[in-house]
């Protein structure tokens, strides 16, 4: 091997900054594009990655990482391990595969403006490699349900979704647009790789990896696994970035951007991860609650980043968030559960007695507050009329997060003050927003969220015809085939509660 | 509700009712850019000022056809693909450079030529690496990601050959003074000696020709492969002149990465032209508007090889350049 150590030569690497004579400065890194926030071109120079990584080592590190992953995928794409999986574990991996895997090499776009946007050299060589990874990750979870077609055709949205009117497509675009598709490269590096892949996706990815292998999915176990020891690499374009925000007076940009994407992404997280971990993930495997995992690990870390770099937690940390963290995704999980027809995996209620004494233990209150809906449709079910538990309207769905308002639920578990959406009256028009941080991400920059239309505003507008269930199921692109139904064909419902020993 | 068997399918829906089976080159690489077209914005929120760039820059730009979904990467590479083939480039590197620091070539190299390589080598790593930033805006643009990832690839292969080239620089600096090494070395050739900066303006125009057709014609059908043409090959065979067999070999190694971008490029300019004759006036408006510059660009950079102590006319580095710049636009169709 060549004898020069990488700190030896490293720096020569990444000291392409110059100073521009030709074309000027707000040409070449255009505020739309690379906001500055009116930080001085050379103070960016001083951006240092704190993951150092060559071109050499990076392809010698990844032709390793993909032969091994995409090996296991030839092996066990062979067997019936699929097939045998929990059907639970199964529309937890098609959601996962139809919100992030075309996002993620959507991201290499976000990551190929860092590296053509971004302020210092050094910053877009990471971003170069970012654009790299992002491309690997699109492609190998793209790739593993392309081989999933024959066996299940759902997995046809780990491709289509992003190119759908899905609601669940539409909340997706709507964050993944703001922030990075649509993002400028510093809004970008704070947002994507200091909030999203910090904050969430590198720990969730770990947490699904471990659950994964707990399963008995180890192809997605490896997979996912493989991924995250790109993110914990590449996700570090944001701390240098937040640093030369901060050292040159404008933490409060630091500040709102992190607010504005920590909360969006939490929204998404709950829909998707949140369901996944405590209804769909097989009882006997779940070692944690999501609850628990959000105070443990994406709770706690943040509040170290926080603290390390002098940002303050956001603003609605205590009043709004910590309190969702007890409701929100149980009172989403009812509603995907209910409004099954409209999402392109299968819902697994997991509310069978055990399931729900788990709830139970992990959220005191469970019972008297998401229980009593549950019962009724657990009911209904085993009176043999399931189509009782199908709806027949639609939610109403937040003008932010595009996400159906659940609030009635909050309400009713005792968690909101009232049901009711928040109301803005807006050039004309009303706005819902299911939460004060969504109205407030919102409120901060109207005009780039305003002119957009939730699934139900195009409902109202008669963008959806027929303006019926039937209508609107078209819209979003869901074969009959395609639309949700329950997991386990309401066996759940019929499990009896084992006989206390003894009695 | 009740369940329905579908027809087991033999792609992704989006691709249609196709004759063959896709490679997994295409699965994985068909209709990715969901936001390409897409009404009433390419992205959700109309209000995002990138729409507003998006369709100035790619559905605006007039390098136009119906469907750029058939183009294909005449190499078909997945980033599997690529990271497999650049692994195997790159030991071959390792072991070039292995075997020239256990003879310790560098050192015997003169101090004239070292010169030649303070003047002409040091400070390539500046503009190579607006080449990696102008590639990856034209992957952020490209309305197909069969475009998107040859030109992302392309972008690293640049990153590529400036690591080699920091490499080698510190390697000449632990030789013959550690001054090669420093970044005002290179800076300062590069913002102020006359040999560059005609490269410089054309460059930093480059970065703003945000058009994304012009960039890709200004990048991959004029710029780069006249510069490619000097650091690969002029370059390459005036070290050999000089007897600086490692650097020769190294320069040698990046005429694969060139290749490659030529190929593409080329097959990408006679998609275009195929898909949409009237195209070859826009594309022949551009590589009118940049040769010249580029040109302008290699007279300056081609005096320093007359000057290497074993040099090699000026006119012989334009002349030919010349020749390769003009072979690719005619295996591009133009």
């Amino acid at each position: 091997m060549p004898r020069l150590a990488r700190s030896e030569w490293y720096d020569l690497t990444r000291d392409m900054n110059w100073t521009l004579s030709y074309v000027s400065d707000e040409d070449v890194w255009p505020q739309d594009l690379s906001n500055s926030y009116g930080i001085p071109t050379e103070k960016w120079w001083g951006w240092d990655e704190p993951y150092k990584i060559t071109y050499p080592e990076y392809v010698h590190n990844q032709v390793g990482k993909d032969a091994s992953v995409y090996s296991i995928n030839a092996v066990l794409s062979r067997s019936r391990i699929f097939e045998e999986l929990d059907p639970g574990w199964k529309s937890a991996i098609l959601a996962h595969y139809g919100a992030i895997a075309v996002p993620e090499y959507l991201a290499g776009i976000g990551e190929a403006r860092m590296g053509r946007f971004g302020r210092a050299a050094a910053w877009r060589n990471m971003a170069t490699y970012g654009t790299l990874d992002e491309t690997r990750h699109g492609q190998i979870q793209t790739y593993f349900p392309y081989g999933l077609l024959a066996k299940e055709p759902r997995a046809d949205w780990a491709h289509k979704t992003m190119h759908t009117n899905e609601w669940g497509a539409i909340a997706a675009r709507s964050l993944f647009d703001d922030m990075f598709t649509a993002n400028d490269a510093v809004s970008t590096a704070i947002q994507l790789t200091f909030t999203f892949e910090t904050g969430f996706t590198n720990l969730q990815f770990l947490g699904m990896a471990a659950d994964a292998m707990k399963v008995g999915d180890v192809d997605f176990g490896a997979l996912i696994s493989s991924i995250q020891t790109d993110e914990a690499r590449h996700s570090q374009q944001g701390e240098p970035t937040v640093k030369i925000l901060i050292a040159n007076g404008q933490g409060e940009v630091a500040q709102k951007l992190v607010d504005h994407m920590f909360w969006r992404s939490w929204h998404v997280f709950a829909l998707l991860t949140g369901l996944s971990m405590d209804y769909y993930t097989p009882l006997e495997h779940r070692t944690h609650s999501f609850k628990e995992f959000m105070e443990e690990l994406i709770v706690k870390q943040f509040m170290d980043q926080f603290r390390d770099f002098g940002l303050e937690v956001p603003w609605y940390w205590k009043e709004h968030f910590l309190p969702e963290l007890d409701w929100y995704h149980h009172a989403l999980h009812l509603g995907v559960w209910f409004w099954r027809p409209t999402v392109w995996w299968n819902p697994d209620a997991g509310v069978s007695p055990a399931e729900r004494e788990w709830l139970e233990e992990k959220y005191p209150g469970w019972n008297d507050s998401f229980g009593q809906y549950w019962d009724v449709i657990t009911a209904n079910v085993r009176d043999g009329h399931p189509e009782l538990t199908l709806p027949e309207t639609f939610p109403t769905i937040c003008n932010m997060c595009q996400i159906p308002l659940v609030n009635p639920a909050g309400f009713n578990a005792g968690r909101l003050a009232h049901p009711e959406p928040l109301i803005v009256d807006r050039d004309g028009r009303r706005l819902l927003f299911c939460s004060e941080p969504c109205k407030w991400v919102y409120e901060q920059n109207p005009a780039r969220f305003a002119g957009q239309l939730s699934l139900v505003d195009r409902f109202l507008a008669g963008h959806i015809q027929p303006p019926t269930m039937e209508g609107a199921l078209a819209y979003m692109s869901l074969s009959l085939a395609e639309m949700g139904q329950d997991a386990t064909n309401y066996a759940w419902a019929f499990e009896k509660q084992l006989a206390v020993p003894g009695t | 509700m009740a369940t329905r068997q579908r027809q087991q399918p033999k792609t992704w829906s989006l691709l249609g009712d196709v004759r063959r089976r896709p490679s997994a080159y295409e699965a994985v690489t068909a209709k990715f850019h969901y936001h390409f077209r897409r009404e009433p914005t390419p992205f959700e929120h109309p209000g995002m000022p990138l729409n507003d760039w998006y369709l100035r820059n790619r559905e605006g730009s007039p390098f136009q056809v119906d469907d750029w979904e058939d183009f294909r990467d005449p190499y078909k590479l997945t980033y599997k693909d690529y990271v497999a083939l650049q692994h195997d480039r790159e030991t071959y590197v390792d072991k070039l450079i292995d075997r020239h620091e256990e003879s310790a070539s560098v050192e015997g190299l003169s101090d004239e030529w070292v010169s030649t390589l303070r003047e002409l080598y040091i400070p390539l790593r500046f503009p190579l690496h607006i080449l990696q930033m102008v590639g990856l805006y034209v992957g952020q643009m490209a309305p197909s990601a069969y475009i998107t990832n040859c030109a992302n690839f392309q972008a690293a292969d640049e990153l590529r050959r400036i690591q080699r080239i920091a490499y080698s620089t510190k390697m000449l600096a632990n030789a013959h003074g550690d001054e090669l090494a420093a970044t005002a070395t290179a800076r300062s050739a590069w913002e102020k000696d006359p040999v560059w900066q005609p490269l410089r303006e054309t460059l930093e125009n480059l970065l703003i020709a945000y058009d994304w057709g012009e960039a890709f014609v200004a990048l991959n059908l004029v710029v780069k492969p006249s510069l490619d043409a000097v650091v690969n090959w002029r370059l390459s065979e005036l070290a050999e002149r000089n007897g600086d067999h490692f650097l020769a070999a190294l320069l040698a190694e990046f005429q694969q990465d060139s290749n490659r971008s030529r190929k593409w490029s080329a097959d990408l300019a006679q998609y275009a032209l195929g898909r949409q004759p009237d195209l070859r006036q826009v594309m022949e408006g551009w590589t009118a508007a940049w040769t010249p510059r580029i040109e302008a660009a290699v007279k300056a950079l081609a005096q320093p090889f007359d000057e290497a102590p074993v040099g090699l006319a000026a006119t012989d580095v334009v002349s030919a350049t010349g020749t390769q710049a003009r072979d690719h636009l005619q295996a591009c169709g133009l």
